[in-house]
Formats: C-alpha cells, structure tokens, sequence
C-alpha cells in the first residue's frame, strides 16, 4: 500500500536533487570558463612552465569546486581564485623546488636595434625575458609583480588578496621595477 | 606610467590555457564526490561567519559580560546593604529582648522579695 504512494516523491526528490546538481556543474562550468585564463596565466607566469601551470590551475578549479558553497557570492569568486592560484602556484614551486632564480644569461636577446619590434610594437623576445627577469624575483615580488601587470590590479586590492600590508606591497613593486629596470638597461648595455 | 610598466604589462598579458582545459577540469570536477551543497540553514549562517559578523558577536559579547558583571556586582552591594540592615535590627531586637527580661527579672524578684516579707 505504501510502495507507490511512497515512490513518487522519492522519484521527485531524486529528480529535484538532479537537476540541482545539474545546475551546479552547469554554474562551475561558467566559472571555469570566465576565469581559466586569469588562474593559469597566474601559475604561468609564477611558474614559467605551461604544464606546471595547468596543473596549478586544475587543482585551484577543483578546490573550487569542493569549496564552492562556501564562498559568500559569486563576486568573491575572482578575489578567491586570485588569492588561491597565487598560493597553490607558490606552494607548486616550493615543492618541486621549481624557484630557480633565472640568471639574465638564461634569456634570451634583449630587445635591440637588431631585432625591431613587429608591427604591433610587440618583441616577443623582450616579452620572454621580462617573464624570465619577473620569474627570477623573490616569490613574494613576483606575486605582487604579476597581480599587479596581469591582474591589473591596484595596491590595495594586491595587499587585500595577499593578506599583506599596502606599504609592503607597494615597497615590493618599487624595488622589483627598479631591479628590472637595472637588469635591463644592463643586458642592453652589453648588447651594445 | 613608464615604459618599462608597459612591457611588463604586456609581457604579463593573460592567456588561455591549453585547449580542452575546461573539459579536462570538468572531468576530473566529475570523477570526484559531489561537493556537499550547502543546506538553507547554511546559506544563512553563512552570513554571521564572515570577520565582520565575527568581530560584531565578540563586541556584543564583551559588552554584554560587562553589563553582566556590573549586574552582578549591584546585586551582590545591595545584598551586603541588606545583610548589614538586619544585622542593625538583630541586634536592637537583641537589645530590647535583654532588657525586656531584665525587667521581667526585676518585676519578679521585687514580687518574691515583697512575698517573702510577707510570711
């Protein structure tokens, strides 16, 4: 007597909690679509390895994913995924003692008068070895270096994401701009 | 803005990940346990866990330990007051009690030493 009448509301229960978790993939899969390319240019440009970083960037989705409802709106999300890829990519290189403070003679050419800028005024022998020069910075310099150029992201939204004082931050970006303004115009001293 | 600021911006541009990277994460999203979804009770208590929440339940519970203890320390001078009044009254009571029966005391041996005479 009890089976059927008993059936229908586990079978809409069921059917509820389907299309529950229907909604939610199809929610996660909209997040990883908006914000890969944030997360993995972050690992890759922490790590310099595309395979690295893809493996950074998985994990920080996936910890998302097993996280997501605790996070308290979906504007939080970007600052989450920011905050955790900076962290899982520093804790990558810790592990697999990925931190090897590149030497400017790793990289490539500098830019010189031997080798113009393309059309777009874009050397991608300079790119190469800015990422190398930013790759070679200590690990907190260099997470606030590409917060700030990739993410664009404004001093107090860096100090805010890496839980950091405003004055470090902002100490960090001067002395790396300066570091690298040096490695620079020394590399192309030499190439003269 | 310098220059260098604009190479470096453009040397730490975003790019996309491999191709099928959000496949691949779906995929693994899939393989494991499904995330514990967060209940009703959960969506709104969420709200009170966040630092300001945090920081607000430990004012009000400061405050209130204060209010509390000045509660409690009203309470406990009003009861010495008390205890001191009764104290007062116990003892005029004893005062007029003992002179009472000294009275009595007196009234009585007049009244034996008169009927003593007597005989």
């Amino acid at each position: 007597m009890n089976g059927p009448a008993l059936a229908i509301p586990i079978e809409a229960r069921r059917e509820s909690q389907d299309n529950v978790t229907a909604e939610a993939q199809r929610e996660f899969a909209a997040l990883v679509g908006e914000h890969q390319s944030m997360v993995f240019s972050i690992a890759l440009h922490y790590l310099h390895s595309r395979e690295s970083a893809e493996e950074v960037a998985q994990e920080v989705f996936l910890q998302l994913y097993r996280h997501e409802d605790r996070l308290a709106s979906r504007e939080h999300v970007a600052a989450w995924l920011r905050r955790v890829a900076c962290h899982r990519a520093i804790d990558y290189a810790r592990r697999r003692r990925l931190d090897p403070r590149t030497s400017l003679a790793e990289c490539p050419e500098a830019a010189s008068a031997a080798a113009p800028p393309d059309a777009a005024g874009d050397d991608p022998m300079l790119r190469e070895r800015l990422r190398k020069l930013v790759q070679s910075l200590p690990e907190k310099a260099r997470t606030v270096m590409i917060l700030r150029y990739q993410e664009d992201l404004d001093p107090e939204e860096i100090a805010r994401t890496l839980e950091m004082p405003v004055r470090t931050v902002k100490s960090h970006l001067q002395r790396s701009l300066a570091l690298l303004r040096e490695k620079l115009s020394r590399a192309r001293g030499e190439l003269v | 803005m310098s220059r260098l600021e604009d190479e470096l911006r453009n040397a730490l541009r975003r790019e996309e990940p491999p191709e099928g990277f959000a496949a691949r994460v779906l995929a693994r999203a899939a393989a494991t346990p499904e995330p514990r979804r967060a209940g009703a009770w959960t969506r709104v208590t969420r709200w009170f866990r966040a630092p300001v929440f945090a920081r607000a339940a430990m004012a009000c519970a400061l405050c209130l330990a204060v209010v509390l203890g000045v509660h409690y320390e009203q309470r406990q001078q009003l009861e010495r007051v008390r205890g001191e009044a009764a104290k007062r009254q116990l003892l005029l009571a004893l005062r007029v009690t003992g002179s009472s029966l000294r009275a009595v005391h007196d009234k009585v041996h007049e009244l034996s030493a008169g009927y003593s005479d007597a005989q």
